[in-house]
């Protein structure tokens, strides 16, 4: 850990949207490097503040020394973790990947179920908070389309992360269509979840364990010639930062160099004349929200290169705020007040522009933002898709 | 020529980088910026310093060394680059205050004043005289804002404190942007019933509403406020840098933000592309041409080592000001250190003199015999480099 460049300049606590709004929480220098001076490996892990970083890693872009207060934050959650009781809720969460399958699995239930009151009261009781409703299982997820689609030299496995999979499997097909038509074979192999949820709600052994089992499946099929293309900005961030780094699982560092955004491979395919596509008219003002974990993955927005090849298509960039759900982080009661007032500032600065439609790449800012800005939320695909759509139509 | 490739890729994210970023946009150039981290503006003041010596900054030029950057912009580029930046600024809607020919003096939160050129309009109202009653605002708990510092050196000025709840600058300025909490902080303030006189306050009036809360507490006491830029985080900072960067992108502009530069390409003394750490693998950005605006020492552009100065992208040869023996003086806080002459030296064309490469521009802090404490110069000299070091990129590829 690099905590000893810190020049203590502060500039990570002014992106740092926690610190902004919950006086408790001290920010990224304090929580980060500030107190790693003190975190020695026989002392006890006392300050239960450390929880309400949201691993957002925005102090990890600002930061101009190379220190990551957000890595150094996550390693001191994970200790504390572990020398704590971890509440239910946390325990939940960190198994997203089997409670969202039994979800699937019994999904008209377990649909209605999360919406009657005293459920919610008894979800509030838990620790979990209910200010905008839960995202709705759907029964016919991804994990049972795994055929091949598509044929090309090319060939990409389509990481589709737990969102898409289980709440969005519609979407999901659509991408994977997308994929398709960029004359690429395209196949959805079984997979589990990233283990970003785990690691979030500290608990390491799960999250590798998940990360162990997506490496192996994946470098199985890299081995053959594919190439790994993801669409939820936070599984990406987790296959390429943290399964090299802070889960150091074997061929960590093998699927990190194998893996794209699906928009900086749209572009690259582009770029090397492996496709021509034709984009259609689309009069639209779209808000693009940029998911903290694009940010994050150091390759800018490259789906904004896409939009600029769309005629009639208007965005504005919203890079500044945390949407504020932050994954699972927004859905724990002791988080809410939190989560609702960055969910307002970010919603606020979107909806005073007046755009047609919201769009993002992270299924849970699109939750989170659809909810306060009461907008349409897209995933940066669908509008390829429909410009794409478009062109075909009038041709 | 790949669809992908940048017309001009910008190193380094700060005010010189911005300014030419922007220059180069409205040329309808493609523009790529790459910044390690936030630049060193936003930690600042705000606040545009020109050249600290004379009251009319102009006249300081001709006692500059005939080395120094500003002697490349010349006066005319001076004024021309400050007007340009508030034409900018206003098109951001953080309008900026001043013109080239008057440096002024703005209060600090030490009840000291210091020498500027340009101010948000925010502080346009700062002074500091004797003669006039001053109120001052501070906020319970908040530790970068002391008014018994002012009031120290200063009879006629008094003092009110109010809980917002919160208490450091970030936080507070997060919750004037609350509709309720405005009407709450005017309410309070009216009813002080403060003597005649300007009140000021430290700078946490909003993060992006400034303009509007400073207006309206302003209009509903009938009173000037004025902001005092504090210790960072600087909330006047802040805004300018994201302003700026919020423009860059509204013009086209394509941001990587947060990674090092690993690599560079070239051919025959021509950069093809950079390349960036990137998680997991590094990306590659092709430009025709390349603006190496990364700062001196705080800002990573120039890193020093026991005997040698080394440039960090290209690892080119930096002047230095003699051996390290001569480099500092013996008082810390003496404003003409020997090693703030240390920089790349550039041609009229803000092309490096001590490279070979021939489609890379240089400007900002980095530049040789730039001193910007010793002349006061910081953000004037970064953005009139910057505009002027643009142009001159821009005429090499066209």
């Amino acid at each position: 850990m690099n905590f000893e460049h810190c020049i203590r300049c502060t500039i990570c606590v002014e992106s740092c949207p926690v610190f902004k709004v919950n006086p408790a929480y001290p920010g990224p220098k304090q929580a980060g490097p500030d107190s790693q001076r003190f975190r020695l490996d026989n002392e006890k892990s006392v300050d239960s503040w450390i929880k309400l970083c949201c691993q957002c890693k925005k102090c990890n872009v600002a930061c101009p020394y190379g220190v990551n207060p957000a890595d150094i934050i996550l390693e001191a959650q994970l200790a504390y973790s572990e020398e704590h009781l971890m509440p239910l809720t946390a325990h939940m969460f960190a198994n997203n990947y089997y409670m969202e399958t039994l979800g699937s699995a019994f999904a008209p239930i377990a649909n209605r179920v999360t919406g009657i009151s005293i459920v919610k009261n008894i979800m509030n009781v838990v620790g979990i908070s209910t200010y905008m409703p839960m995202p709705s299982f759907h029964a016919l997820s991804l994990g049972r389309s795994w055929k091949k689609k598509g044929k090309g030299k090319k060939k990409v496995v389509f990481f589709y992360g737990c969102f898409l999979n289980y709440n969005r499997p519609d979407l999901g097909r659509k991408i994977r269509d997308l994929l398709v038509s960029m004359g690429l074979e395209v196949i959805l192999p079984h997979q589990v979840c990233c283990g970003l949820p785990a690691l979030g709600n500290g608990d390491l052994k799960t999250a590798r364990r998940f990360a162990k089992k997506n490496a192996g499946i994946l470098c199985d099929y890299i081995d053959r010639g594919y190439d790994v293309v993801y669409a939820c900005t936070s599984c990406g961030l987790t296959l390429v930062h943290d399964y090299p780094g802070i889960l150091d699982i074997p061929n960590g560092q093998k699927v990190a160099e194998n893996t794209w955004n699906i928009h900086e491979y749209i572009l690259d395919l582009i770029d090397d004349g492996y496709v021509e596509p034709v984009f259609g008219q689309m009069n639209k003002q779209i808000a693009y929200h940029i998911p903290c974990h694009l940010r994050a993955l150091g390759i800018g927005y490259p789906a904004t290169r896409l939009f600029d090849m769309i005629p009639g298509l208007e965005y504005k960039i919203f890079d500044e705020n945390c949407c504020g759900l932050s994954g699972s982080y927004g859905f724990k009661k002791k988080n809410q007040e939190t989560s609702i007032k960055l969910g307002e500032i970010a919603a606020k600065a979107i909806t005073d522009t007046r755009p047609d439609v919201l769009v993002s790449d992270c299924g849970a800012c699109r939750m989170q933002l659809g909810h306060f800005t009461r907008l349409d939320a897209l995933d940066p695909a669908e509008i390829l898709i429909e410009s794409l759509t478009k062109a075909t139509q009038k041709s | 020529m790949s669809k992908t490739t940048f017309d001009a890729v910008i190193i380094g994210g700060g005010m010189a980088g911005l300014c030419a970023s922007i220059h180069l946009l409205e040329k309808g150039l493609k523009v790529a910026l790459v910044s390690k981290g936030d630049p060193v503006i936003s930690l600042s003041t705000g606040c545009i310093d020109l050249l600290g010596s004379t009251p009319d900054p102009m006249d300081g030029l001709d006692m500059l060394p005939e080395e120094h950057p500003y002697r490349l912009v010349g006066s005319d580029g001076i004024v021309e680059s400050i007007e340009t930046f508030k034409r900018i600024m206003a098109e951001t809607g953080l309008d900026y205050v001043g013109d080239a020919h008057t440096n002024r003096k703005i209060l600090t939160p030490l009840g000291t004043t210091k020498t500027t050129c340009l101010v948000p309009e925010t502080i346009m109202h700062s002074e500091f005289s004797d003669e006039k009653y001053l109120h001052l605002i501070s906020f319970d708990g908040i530790k970068d804002f002391y008014p018994s510092y002012i009031t120290s050196r200063k009879t006629l000025a008094g003092y009110s404190t109010f809980d917002a709840g919160v208490s450091t600058t970030m936080a507070i300025a997060s919750r004037f942007e609350e509709k309720r909490f405005l009407d709450e902080f005017i309410s309070w303030l009216k009813a002080l019933e403060v003597p005649p006189g300007k009140i000021a306050l430290p700078a946490v009036l909003g993060i992006e509403s400034s303009k509007e809360i400073i207006s309206r507490i302003s209009r509903e006491t009938d009173r000037k406020i004025f902001e005092i830029p504090t210790l960072p985080p600087s909330i006047p900072g802040i805004r300018l840098f994201r302003r700026l960067k919020n423009l860059f992108q509204a013009k086209g502009g394509y941001i990587y933000w947060g990674n090092d530069v690993a690599s560079f390409e070239t051919t025959n003394n021509h950069i093809e592309a950079i390349t960036l750490s990137t998680p997991g693998r590094p990306h590659r950005v092709g430009g025709r041409a390349f603006m190496l605006s990364t700062g001196s020492f705080v800002s990573g552009g120039l890193f020093a080592h026991r005997d040698s100065i080394r440039e960090t992208v290209f690892g080119m040869d930096v002047y230095l000001p003699g051996p390290r023996q001569g480099w500092f003086t013996q008082d810390f806080f003496a404003r003409d250190h020997e090693i703030e002459k240390a920089g790349i030296r550039v041609d009229k064309a803000f092309r490096p003199i001590d490279s070979d490469m021939e489609n890379l521009f240089v400007c900002g802090s980095i530049l040789a015999f730039s001193q910007v404490m010793k002349y006061q110069c910081g953000n004037g000299l970064a953005l009139s480099t910057g505009f002027m070091a643009a142009k001159s990129l821009e005429a090499g590829i066209s």
